[in-house]
């Protein structure tokens, strides 16, 4: 395998865990045309948590998206780590996917007929690789789902299948993990296990995390927010609180 | 990935599972094939090996040609006996004699095997040289003893001191039972029945006096068999050989082996048909699994797994099903050679039990069979798979290219093209196996095509039941409709299965016509007399018939008709031989050129225009024919008539047959009375030929009938074989209609929201199955129609002459699949309507 435990990789020149450049991603043609992505230029800082925020068509998937390998921009660049993807061929994009990205969805999207356990390691099972037992051991007694793990998803309520997700995106000590509004379907409580866990793997283990979020709450719990709207980064917050995000989204609403 | 796979087919058991069934089947009933026919092949070579062990040699005639039947002898002369005796390290050498001989029952009827022959032979009293061992009684030593084989003897109580009448070539004559053999180990040869007679009687009953069939020799005990053979060699006359008793036995058996051959390919013919048909199922029931699996498979590709990893995961899934459905077959395969055993045994037929042969070429065949159509039918869908976009996982609105389309629709029209183009040569040639191959390409290509025309046709086919049932038909229309992919991919395997079924009914319908016809044309006599039995060469009738039914007042012409092989050059051909007085009055010529009746009472060779046109022959020439008994001669062309399927391409006179022929049996006999047919001229034609109860009179119209029943009866096989194709086919459709049902849980939970009732779901459920049925139909009918066709007009040479669309048959057919396609959605719906409304709306 030409690129191996990411994790170990040499520090690169910059702090970027992943970056664009000058990012346009168009659907449509003639008047159906929509710019989802106007030429967005962002990074996602190494062992930080960011949240990319915006209102619904602001491009804010398309960007997670372009960034993860999933969609292939209309021009611009994505870096991840220091290797320009759109070089990558499909199974380039494989492998980066499955070795140095990892995901959590809004809709969990767990494999209904493995377990918890097998859902966990399946992309390490994929990559024909062993995985490294004491991680597991630790993320799923950070995550309290060890008693779970024999289970299938159907058997597990909302907040139990998104904590199972999240093990399964961390346990590869992927570069980078997406979070694409990981909290979208559940209630409270659930939230804050879940967002609690994502600040506790950044500050504990250096993990980067990027999530896509519309909950100015959820949002609080990241070291920055992203702004986008129509398509372009219109405000960069460090270190934001519930406040202060509030007082963002209403300034880009108006 | 691997354990992803496996989960996933545990996952869907139930799915698979109808899917696997269409491979179970198929594989069934190959293995079924290959068992019983090694089986059979084992027995009739214990068999044949047991018959002839003790046999060191058999001395006989050379055969003169091969013909369709197994070598043609000619009798030796009786002193060869005498002299092989006294060569040195001779045993014993005694002399055969066969021929026809047919049991009548204690009841008066004639004794029928159903195909196999009425053997009479000579009985060897050296218990070393005889096939046949007494198992009671005495050998026959006088000429009015018969030893009776111990099968027919146990069917028709026949004992040891009984009076037997038995039909011979010329006079049916009674005996007496002296004793019951039995045939090596078994109770008689594979149903036939066996008269065996005391040596010179059979010798004068079969037209040997003087001659012998073959000697067989028994070795002195050490004599070196090598020289022995080499020593009898230089005794015999030219034309006579010395074989070892071993090549006889295997000659026999592969003789007999050889028509099981043709057994064993047909019967592999109709599996391989289940198995293309099931193929088309696989290939539906994958695609729509794939189409189902879409989020799951995307988000495999997200997780990282490459593109051939999710090939394979489809493709290893397919080799599951597969191999647990072909271990299935096997496994019913064996069943089914033990029933089909049962079965002919129940025919009479009785073999000795050796058990099955299971042979570890039957077990590679059925796995290699099995995975591998389920493998190869899972390819495009798995390729379908691979091009799953990871995006699919996490966004709704991933649309399939139409690139895939557009190159479906050119493979299929060039698979249409080139199937077609194949099967046309292999039509002309004619090539079986280019048939088979230009006819799978067509039914691929046309399975391509379809979705091209299954809108519009769903739409009209639809409307009357939307009109019937209202919304139920209507939203049943809509489905079939909206998406045309799916409604001719389920579709395909029935379209297969009835395209098959029609050009079968087709070709069946134009035999029946012509046949009909050819005898309406060339037939004139008042009744036509056959033999009894179950049909085919292998029964006889005394020759004594005719000169019978010429003395039966009112009868005014009376024509034997004889076939027998001869080579007209180097090819063997069927001659066919008739009387020459009165052949007017019993049978229409249609002469093209030359004479008729006086060119046949000339020793000429009369011709049909087709092979007069295909080997350039012309009235007046002179051809080189070689005959069996008589060798190499020339014979004068000396007449050309039309194609005719009751006589065939060659013809000469009773008399010419009967002096190059040895002991020619009639085939039939044709009889003109000055009565017609009236009742009495028909009572006094029956009455007159009472003394043979083997024989059956009919009447023209009757015999026409009979021709009908039996093109029917070998139809009626062929339908049921092809059965299992249909069958296959209507496990895909319930198998889809499943799928359909799963993936739009929510769609119907949402109209009983609304307040459908479960009945008008039903309904819909099931106007969906029919309108999917007939569309099949349908294009399986034109199909199947134009390869009948075809099929029938590639075969006019063979007599083939009328063209026939039994459109009757075919409406029947139709809404026979429209029945089925109502059965098969039985189940569907049913489960369609008793979806929780709740549960059905809140599913994803």
């Amino acid at each position: 395998m030409a690129i191996t435990d990411a994790g170990d990789h040499a520090a690169p020149p910059r702090t970027a865990a992943a970056r664009t450049v000058d990012l346009v991603k168009t659907y449509g043609t003639g008047e159906a045309r929509v710019d989802a992505l106007a030429g967005v230029t962002v990074a996602i800082e190494r062992a930080k948590f960011t949240a990319v925020m915006g209102p619904s068509g602001s491009g804010k998937s398309t960007l997670m998206h372009c960034m993860a390998g999933l969609d292939a921009p209309t021009s611009g660049q994505v870096f991840v780590g220091d290797e320009e993807i759109q070089r990558l061929d499909d199974a380039g994009l494989t492998r980066l996917r499955r070795d140095r990205i990892g995901f959590v969805f809004q809709s969990f999207n767990l494999v209904p007929t493995l377990t918890a356990k097998e859902n966990i390691l399946l992309p390490s099972d994929l990559a024909g690789r062993d995985v490294d037992q004491a991680w597991f051991d630790h993320l799923v007694d950070q995550l309290a789902i060890r008693d779970r793990l024999d289970h299938l998803p159907k058997e597990l309520s909302g907040g139990q299948q998104q904590r199972i997700a999240c093990a399964r995106a961390l346990v590869g000590r992927p570069d980078l993990v997406f979070a694409d509004e990981p909290t979208g379907n559940l209630d409270s409580n659930s939230s804050s296990e879940v967002l609690g866990f994502l600040r506790r793997s950044v500050d504990d283990f250096g993990q980067t995390i990027a999530m896509v979020t519309h909950d100015p709450r959820g949002a609080a719990h990241a070291d920055r927010v992203v702004f986008l709207a129509d398509g372009l980064v219109v405000a960069d917050l460090q270190a934001p609180t519930a406040d202060a995000i509030l007082e963002q989204m209403k300034a880009l609403s108006t | 990935m691997w354990r992803a796979t496996v989960k996933g087919v545990l996952a869907h058991k139930l799915r698979l599972g109808l899917t696997a069934l269409a491979i179970v089947l198929g594989v069934m009933f190959v293995s079924g094939t290959l068992i019983l026919t090694d089986t059979l092949h084992a027995t009739f070579d214990s068999l044949f090996a047991n018959v002839y062990q003790n046999v060191s040699f058999v001395v006989r005639g050379h055969a003169a040609f091969t013909g369709n039947g197994g070598a043609v002898r000619n009798p030796i002369p009786e002193s060869v006996a005498a002299s092989v005796r006294v060569v040195p390290g001779v045993a014993a050498a005694n002399g055969t004699a066969s021929g026809y001989a047919q049991f009548v029952s204690h009841d008066g009827k004639a004794v029928t095997t159903g195909g196999a022959p009425t053997i009479g032979t000579s009985f060897d009293p050296n218990p070393s040289l005889s096939a046949l061992k007494l198992r009671q009684g005495t050998a026959p030593t006088t000429p009015h003893q018969v030893v009776v084989d111990a099968g027919t003897a146990s069917k028709y109580h026949f004992r040891v001191g009984e009076q037997v009448r038995i039909l011979l070539m010329g006079p049916s004559e009674t005996f007496t039972i002296s004793g019951i053999a039995q045939f090596g180990t078994a109770n008689n040869l594979a149903g036939a029945t066996i008269a065996a007679f005391w040596l010179p009687t059979a010798q004068q009953l079969f037209n040997r006096v003087g001659q012998y069939d073959t000697v067989n020799v028994l070795a002195a005990p050490g004599a070196d068999k090598a020289q022995v053979q080499r020593a009898i060699a230089r005794t015999l006359p030219p034309g006579v050989e010395v074989v070892t008793g071993q090549t006889v036995a295997d000659e026999q058996a592969s003789t007999i082996n050889n028509a099981l051959g043709f057994f064993s390919t047909a019967l592999l013919i109709f599996a391989f048909i289940a198995l293309f048909v099931g193929g088309f199922t696989i290939f539906n029931t994958f695609s729509i699994i794939v189409g189902q699996r879409t989020r799951e498979l995307a988000l495999l590709r997200i997780l990282g797994a490459s593109r051939r990893q999710v090939f394979r995961s489809v493709l290893a899934e397919a080799a599951i099903v597969g191999l647990v459905a072909s271990l299935v077959g096997l496994g019913l395969g064996v069943l089914a050679a033990v029933g089909l055993q049962a079965l002919l045994k129940g025919f009479g037929i009785t073999l000795p039990s050796n058990g099955l042969v299971f042979q570890t070429r039957t077990v590679v065949a059925a796995l290699v069979v099995g995975v591998g159509v389920t493998v190869v039918s899972a390819i495009s869908p798995a390729r379908r798979a691979v091009r799953i976009a990871p995006m699919a996982a996490i966004s709704d609105q991933v649309a399939e290219t139409d690139q895939s389309s557009r190159r479906r629709v050119v493979t299929g029209s060039l698979l249409l093209a080139g199937g077609a183009v194949l099967l046309g040569i292999g039509l002309t040639a004619p090539a079986i196996q280019l048939v088979g191959v230009g006819a799978v390409a067509v039914f691929l290509g046309v399975g391509m095509l379809a979705p091209l025309v299954a809108r519009p046709m769903s739409s009209a086919i639809g409307r009357p039941l939307a009109a019937l049932l209202g919304p139920s038909g209507k939203l049943g229309r809509e489905n079939s409709m909206r998406s045309p992919k799916r409604t001719a991919q389920t579709s395909a395997a029935l379209m297969v299965g009835l395209a098959l079924v029609s050009t079968i009914a087709v070709f069946g319908a134009s035999l029946s016509r012509s046949a009909t016809a050819s005898i309406d044309q060339a037939v004139r006599a008042d009744y036509i007399v056959t033999s009894g039995g179950a049909g085919g060469p292998a029964t006889q009738m005394s020759d004594s018939v005719a000169t019978t039914a010429a003395t039966i007042p009112g009868v005014t012409a009376v024509t034997t008709v004889y076939t027998g092989q001869f080579l007209l050059g180097d090819s063997v051909a069927t001659l066919g031989g008739v009387t020459t007085p009165q052949l007017s009055r019993t049978i229409n010529l249609r002469m093209q050129s030359g004479s008729g009746e006086q060119a046949l009472a000339d020793g000429q060779l009369l011709i049909d225009t087709t092979t007069a046109e295909a080997k350039h022959l012309v009235v007046g020439a002179s051809e080189k024919v070689t005959f069996a008994r008589t060798g190499a001669t020339s014979i004068r062309i000396g007449g050309i008539y039309e194609p005719n399927a009751v006589f065939g391409s060659y013809l000469v006179s009773g008399r010419y047959f009967a002096e190059h022929f040895d002991n020619p049996l009639p085939v039939a006999v044709l009889i003109t009375a000055a009565g017609g047919t009236s009742a009495s001229a028909q009572d006094a034609v029956r009455t007159g030929l009472t003394p043979y109860p083997n024989v059956k009179v009919q009447t023209q119209a009757e015999f026409k009938q009979t021709q009908q029943a039996q093109v029917n009866q070998l139809l009626g096989i062929v339908y049921v074989l092809l059965a299992l194709a249909v069958l296959i086919a209507l496990i895909g459709i319930v198998n889809t209609l499943m799928l359909s049902v799963f993936e739009r849980t929510h769609e119907i939970g949402l109209l009983r929201a609304v307040g459908m009732r479960r009945r008008q779901v039903r309904a819909m459920i099931r106007s969906e199955a029919v309108i999917l049925s007939i569309f099949g139909a349908i294009i399986g009918l034109v199909l199947g129609t134009g390869l009948g066709v075809a099929l029938s007009a590639a075969l006019k040479k063979q007599g083939i002459t009328d063209i026939v669309i039994p459109y009757s048959n075919l409406v029947v057919f139709l809404v026979i699949a429209a029945l089925l396609g109502l059965a098969a959605a039985s189940w569907p719906a049913r489960r369609a309507a008793k979806l929780d409304v709740l549960a059905a709306i809140a599913a994803e």
